[in-house]
């Protein structure tokens, strides 16, 4: 598995049409310009790669409405195993045990001292009686574990190349009210690699296409971004979305799709 | 060759004495480690060659029940007929709870944390996990229920306590790793969750041992949940685990055998006779 993955993390994109790419990229902005939000409450519409997910089921499984959000071991392994995965590519920690077990001890600490860089997930894991806060600990070894033996990290090149866990997000200056969420778990200069969960479906190349159409719109220059991978830890499958117009027009649809179903109204630009 | 470490069934200890220290542990942990130059190397494409033959399994479900069914996901639990995690037509049966209770000390005693109260902690863990269904309903016990429980999982704790064995964080230990793979194109998914991994990967050498933890059994039919899980690991990763290791947490009893490749037939064979039955039973 890690040699399949780093082979596609770590192989040059495919050469892309330039004047096809920007030529599709304008199509893109010009779609989301036309795009307006309305809703209510306040606050902007995320538009994340679970609403893409949800609006392109086919048997409605997502469309139930959602319990609100609560923290548990497994919301927050994700949080708490890529930072693990962090330290242990910087050489921070020598396994994934110690990695998570830092993790939380800084949690500790930063609750402990009252230091603004404590989250909610920091205070609520520092609140959980010992037993409970292994409990989150072994969740987030297991997701670290997956995600630290599936890549070989010293053929990405040298640490500071390499992001990890560091959602980016596309704010759209036609409407203050819609942003777009790119979620990638690790980021090198050629790829972008998503750790996919739950079944296989057909709506994962639109997932992967909001990554690719965040990173082209937050570019400077126009130029194509890197490919984006998706894994799915629990089966060893891959999946890879190459930068090509199309997955921009995919992915612009996706998010119109999104925000038709949410109820938010579509208008002609002003 | 199989290695088979058989301990007598212990009788429930007496409460409030402590049961004298076995060092089951470091057996089981000897027994897993082996010999480390002697890890088997798996025919390249016999993870193809499994694949292939339940590929055709499940195509013969899938026509049978119609293109436009939804997926239908197997576990151990339907393929090899697991009564164990499965609420009664009331609730949660003695045996669910206890199995969710014991799992849940054994990822605390894996992670090498003490264990004050056993259920407490437990309790501390599934409410961690936001399983609190399973927790509702031991708080919602009689007294005298809930100290019958009580005393059963230090009984459980004890057993564990002697039998987990301490792993170095290099051996990267993960508890409920999950595999699911995906045949006819994902309208059958077989799955599974490994109670214990450790090991690295590595390509093509089995390099991983598995182990697997029940609470009261039946054995046979435990061990052949953990030959599922090797060939959902063999067909996720190209590669079985090597060894193989089984926990009793009621009795303190405990096995470690090699996989075989005969196993991995065998187990395939079985489910590819189960979803032929399913197809007949569709058709």
């Amino acid at each position: 598995m890690a040699d399949r993955l780093t082979d596609l993390l770590v192989a040059p994109v495919s050469p892309v049409d330039a004047a096809s790419w920007h030529a599709a990229l304008a199509d893109a902005t010009a779609m989301l310009a036309r795009l307006a939000v309305r809703r209510a409450g306040a606050g902007p519409f995320r538009v994340t790669d679970h609403e893409v997910r949800a609006v392109l089921r086919v048997d409605g499984a997502d469309r139930v409405a959602p319990s609100p959000f609560a923290w548990s071991a497994r919301t927050a392994r994700r949080a708490l195993g890529l930072a693990a995965v962090r330290l242990l590519v910087a050489g921070g920690a020598r396994s994934p045990v110690e990695a998570v077990r830092a993790r939380l001890d800084e949690s500790a600490r930063w609750v402990r001292e009252g230091n603004p860089c404590a989250s909610r997930l920091d205070r609520w894991v520092t609140g959980l009686p010992p037993a409970g806060r292994a409990a989150v600990g072994a969740e987030a070894v297991t997701w670290a574990t997956r995600l630290w033996c599936a890549v070989d990290w010293a053929a990405l090149g040298p640490a500071p190349a390499v992001a990890i866990g560091r959602d980016r997000w596309w704010d759209s200056p036609h409407s203050a009210l819609l942003a777009l969420r790119g979620r990638a778990e690790v980021r090198t200069g050629r790829a972008n690699l998503v750790v996919l969960s739950g079944p296989r479906r057909d709506s994962v190349r639109a997932e992967l296409a909001l990554v690719t159409l965040v990173e082209s719109l937050r570019g400077r220059g126009g130029d194509a971004p890197g490919r984006v991978v998706g894994w799915w830890p629990d089966s060893g499958r891959l999946v890879r979305v190459e930068p090509e117009p199309a997955v921009l027009t995919l992915g612009a649809e996706a998010v119109a799709l999104v925000l038709s179903d949410a109820g938010a109204a579509l208008r002609p630009a002003a | 060759m199989v290695l088979v470490a058989p301990r007598p069934p212990l009788g429930p200890a007496p409460r409030g004495t402590a049961a004298p220290h076995r060092g089951s542990g470091r057996d089981v942990l000897a027994l897993l480690r082996g010999d480390t130059v002697a890890r088997p190397r798996f025919d390249p494409g016999l993870a193809g060659g499994l694949r292939a033959w339940l590929e055709d399994a499940a195509y013969g479900i899938v026509s049978a029940r119609g293109d436009h069914a939804p997926a239908v996901f197997l576990g151990p639990r339907q393929v090899l007929g697991s009564d164990e995690g499965r609420p009664d037509g009331e609730g949660f049966s003695d045996a669910l709870v206890l199995s969710r209770l014991v799992h849940a000390l054994f990822r605390h005693l894996v992670g090498r944390e003490d264990v004050g109260d056993p259920l407490a902690d437990a309790l501390h863990a599934l409410r961690a996990c936001g399983d609190d269904d399973v927790v509702q309903h031991v708080d919602a016990l009689p007294a005298s229920a809930r100290q019958a429980l009580s005393d059963t999982m230090a009984l459980h704790a004890r057993h564990l306590g002697d039998l987990v064995p301490r792993f170095a964080p290099g051996w990267m230990p993960r508890t409920d790793d999950r595999v699911a793979i995906p045949l006819a194109g994902g309208r059958v998914v077989l799955h599974g969750t490994f109670d214990l991994l450790v090991g690295l990967p590595q390509p093509g050498t089995a390099s991983l041992c598995a182990l697997g933890l029940t609470a009261s059994g039946p054995w046979a039919r435990e061990r052949r949940s953990l030959h599922f899980l090797a060939l959902l690991e063999t067909l996720r990763s190209g590669a079985p685990p090597f060894r193989l290791a089984l926990l009793e947490s009621a009795t303190g009893r405990y096995g470690v055998e090699d996989v075989r490749e005969e196993h991995l037939r065998a187990i395939a064979s079985h489910l590819s006779a189960w979803l032929s039955r399913g197809a007949l039973d569709h058709g």
